[in-house]
């Protein structure tokens, strides 16, 4: 209990802090909000009126307050550039609910692929004494992780969009129309995601697994009569899953950040092509937002891969 | 019965076993003794069938109750192996901690046993295995049984060790330096469960230890191996008192024993002078757990320490891990910690001399860049003290041939020397900056019986000749015999007897110095 206090002080601190940290950057970066709505050719008093609207000629300090307070009571602000209609700014609520799902669900897709598929093929790979399977898998996870995520986008297109027709290159399914074909959509994107994660995830838990099977107590489990597989699934996996956990964790929180390149060439309507667009146009309130959202995420699955680690090992609870 | 029939096994076509005969009588227990690298591991390891795969008989053969189970030029039959491991032959290891799985309760994995080898039901299996539990002497057997291998004490996990050795009644238990890992009077605990069952279950045992003392204990007989080979093999009492061959003789003299004399290094006893004056000093650690919010604890390590150190004499320091020994040394080196009380020091800045030389060299640097390390410290600590390159150069050469090393050295790595030969290194490092005080912790523990021989001998002149001081620590009480003047015994942080070594051996006046004394006979 004490322990999930402490964690939550620790999130709370961090988004603070990281909020701060944003909204300063917004200070110092050169570009105006107010030049890149209206142009360099606006009058000055449309200028100042604009200003007055968004509440920019106030201090950064009082911009900052206003800000925090409405975040706290659950009032992200409106947007700067995005409009609901002609007389109204797009809350920014609203504007990233649209989005968010589609990250999400990219996200769990790449990671179901990611552990379904790389674990056995880490293991099998542990256990494999063929020099040629051992080889070829060498070769092919050297290759996969090399690949840059947007070249293999361009090639998943190619391959199962254009060759075998699994899917209509850009035509992108929205969640709200066909939540089935909005699925099988995502699963391409998800695959440029998940193919380097899969090398490295494999390859780091064979190099794991590898390395346990040098340890005193897999040499107490052959002098008990243990066989190979015995060894392998009843004792070394669950020692050598450690460290692969706080890797997949760093790789969770690097996909839910936002896979911004491949929703840009799968033409995906999600949070990584909405932070560029309101970083690139100054719109704070959404940029902010955006931030705190992948701080949060970061925080939160290293929060469960802690958890997990304690489940997986008994020695960490104790201290 | 078990017979090793001309046994040889080559790792990379370097034999490490060579042509090795032992016939293993049922109930006797068999001693393999020999320093490391001797080939007595390797020997057993191939017994069990648990030698690595890249090693290879290259002749002889294995022969358990006449059937076959090893033989050079045939494949391993594992499966044949399987049915023998556990069930027939078990073995011991040396560090229990490690050899168990950290992550499985410690009943799984002695149930693992009957799993793999009886056909009985759950509760069968854990009906038996508390009942070995108890066997072996673990108080508590429910508690144990539901515990991971961290949350027991050493001696309590290689208890747990020997219950998953003997659950299934083997005719053969294999211990490879069974107590080497422990303190000395879990050893004894240790030493004696062993027989124990040995008497009781009338199977045969193969004690493998470097421990000598400890194979004249328990060993019904002894085989003395050397470079891979068996040099002597005989009843225990002949091998250790009419030793036939000169290895054995050699290896007998440089046990440490107290039944050899022993030679004090002071002079003159009578001028006696202080070089290091501890004043009721007690070091605390302050811990706050991983908490920053939580209050400091302030834990007491050791307690009201009064004693002196004189000028060339070897203060011993004996008591078992965790009693405050090393804490205590680093409090006299200076190295920041909370104390109370005082410590007076007459000379420079007292060197340590540390346990293990594998780890405590830095692998990257050469054997002279090491060796000037401490005068370029010093250099920076105090800039009148600082020396040209040459100079210092000049001191590691010099050091170099202090310790018994030739000049080729200077230019080596330390992984390219042996044991011993790191171990002088460090104490080269330790004298560099001629300090008065050597604060040696646990100097030769790492080391082979004739290796140990040699750095003893190689302190002792040292400190004939620079006039040294050593707190010499350690918990192999023949050692301290061997080494000092005058003995200091810790208990739970507190001093509980300071003397002369040989009175304090005659007339210890302590309840548990005399235990400590007589467990390590």
């Amino acid at each position: 209990m004490k322990y999930f206090v402490k964690k939550i002080i620790t999130l709370i601190m961090t988004l603070f802090l990281v909020s701060v940290a944003a909204f300063l950057a917004f200070q110092v970066i050169p570009g105006d909000v107010v030049t890149s709505i209206l142009g360099t050719e606006a009058p000055p008093e449309r200028e100042e009126q604009l200003r007055e609207e968004l509440g920019l000629n106030k201090p950064p300090v009082v911009r900052y307050m206003r800000w925090a307070s409405g975040v706290i009571k659950g009032d992200f602000g409106r947007s700067y550039r995005y409009s609901k209609n002609m007389n109204e700014m797009m809350p920014v609520k609203e504007l990233i609910g649209d989005k968010l799902p589609v990250t999400l669900w990219l996200a769990a897709l790449s990671l179901i692929l990611i552990v379904l598929v790389s674990i056995p093929l880490g293991v099998l790979w542990a256990r494999s004494t063929n020099r040629f399977v051992d080889a070829a898998l060498n070769c092919i996870t050297q290759v996969s992780m090399a690949v840059p995520s947007f070249f293999l986008g361009v090639l998943v297109t190619y391959l199962f969009g254009i060759v075998f027709h699994l899917f209509a290159p850009g035509g992108y399914i929205s969640y709200h129309d066909n939540f089935k074909g909005f699925l099988g959509y995502l699963l391409f994107p998800a695959l440029s995601i998940a193919i380097p994660k899969i090398a490295m995830t494999a390859r780091f838990l064979r190099n794991s697994m590898l390395t346990e099977m040098k340890s005193d107590y897999v040499r107490t489990a052959y002098s008990k009569g243990c066989s190979k597989r015995r060894v392998m699934y009843g004792h070394v996996l669950r020692n050598a899953m450690m460290p692969v956990v706080t890797f997949l964790g760093m790789i969770i929180a690097e996909i839910v950040a936002g896979s911004i390149v491949v929703e840009q060439v799968f033409g995906l309507p999600g949070i990584g092509r909405l932070l560029i667009s309101s970083i690139n146009t100054r719109d704070f309130p959404v940029t902010e937002i955006l931030i705190l959202y992948i701080t949060f995420v970061v925080i939160f699955v290293y929060f469960l891969v802690d958890i997990l680690y304690r489940v997986i090992d008994p020695r960490i609870s104790e201290k | 019965m078990i017979k090793i029939e001309n046994l040889s096994v080559a790792f990379d076509g370097t034999e490490v076993v060579k042509n090795v005969n032992l016939e293993i009588t049922d109930g006797e227990i068999l001693g393999i003794v020999g320093e490391s690298g001797s080939g007595k591991s390797v020997t057993a390891l191939t017994l069990m069938g648990l030698v690595s795969e890249t090693a290879e008989v290259t002749s002889g053969r294995i022969v358990v109750d006449d059937c076959v189970l090893r033989e050079a030029g045939k494949p391993v039959d594992k499966k044949l192996y399987r049915t023998m491991q556990g069930d027939n032959m078990s073995m011991i290891f040396q560090e229990p901690m490690t050899s168990l799985n950290p992550t499985q309760k410690v009943g799984k994995q002695v149930g693992e046993m009957l799993k793999l080898h009886t056909v009985l039901t759950k509760e069968e299996i854990k009906a038996k295995v508390l009942e070995t539990f108890e066997a072996v002497g673990l108080r508590n057997p429910e508690l144990v049984y539901n515990c991971y291998p961290h949350q027991l004490s050493g001696g309590m996990r290689q208890r747990v060790m020997i219950a998953m050795a003997v659950i299934l009644h083997p005719d053969l238990v294999v211990a490879d330096e069974p107590t080497t890992a422990l303190d000395v009077s879990i050893q004894n605990q240790i030493v004696a469960l062993l027989k124990d069952i040995n008497t009781k279950e009338n199977n045969s045992m193969i004690f493998i230890t470097h421990d000598l003392n400890l194979a004249r204990r328990i060993c019904d007989r002894v085989a003395v191996m050397k470079d891979g080979r068996i040099v002597e093999l005989g009843a225990t009492e002949d091998i250790f008192l009419r030793p036939q061959e000169s290895y054995t003789k050699n290896l007998m003299e440089a046990v440490p024993s107290r039944l050899k004399r022993r030679v004090s290094a002071m002079k003159n006893a009578d001028n006696k002078e202080p070089i290091v004056q501890v004043k009721d000093l007690s070091v605390f650690y302050e811990d706050r757990g991983s908490n920053p919010f939580a209050k400091k604890v302030r834990k007491c390590i050791v307690k009201n320490a009064t004693f002196d150190i004189y000028k060339g004499e070897s203060l011993g320091l004996v008591g078992e891990s965790g009693c405050g020994k090393t804490t205590l040394s680093k409090a006299i080196l200076g190295m920041n910690m909370i104390t109370t009380g005082e410590v007076i020091q007459t000379t420079v800045r007292p060197q340590m001399i540390f346990q293990d030389p594998y780890s405590s060299l830095n692998p990257s640097k050469t054997i002279g860049w090491l060796l000037q390390e401490p005068l370029r410290a010093r250099g920076i600590l105090d800039p009148s003290q600082k020396m040209t390159k040459a100079d210092m150069e000049a001191a590691a050469y010099e050091m170099l041939k202090r310790v018994g090393l030739e000049e080729k050295y200077f230019t080596r790595k330390p992984s390219q020397l042996s044991g011993g030969q790191r171990q002088r290194i460090s104490i080269g490092q330790a004298l560099i900056t001629r300090p008065g005080l050597i604060v040696a912790d646990e100097p030769v523990s790492a080391l082979d019986v004739t290796v140990q021989a040699q750095i003893m001998e190689l302190m002792q002149n040292l400190q004939q000749e620079m006039e040294l001081s050593y707190l010499f620590i350690s918990h192999d009480i023949n050692v301290v015999y061997k080494m000092c003047d005058r003995i200091m015994v810790m208990k739970e942080g507190q001093i509980l007897e300071i003397g002369e070594t040989e009175e304090i051996f005659a007339h210890p006046q302590n309840e548990y110095t005399q235990t400590l004394f007589r467990d390590s006979l």
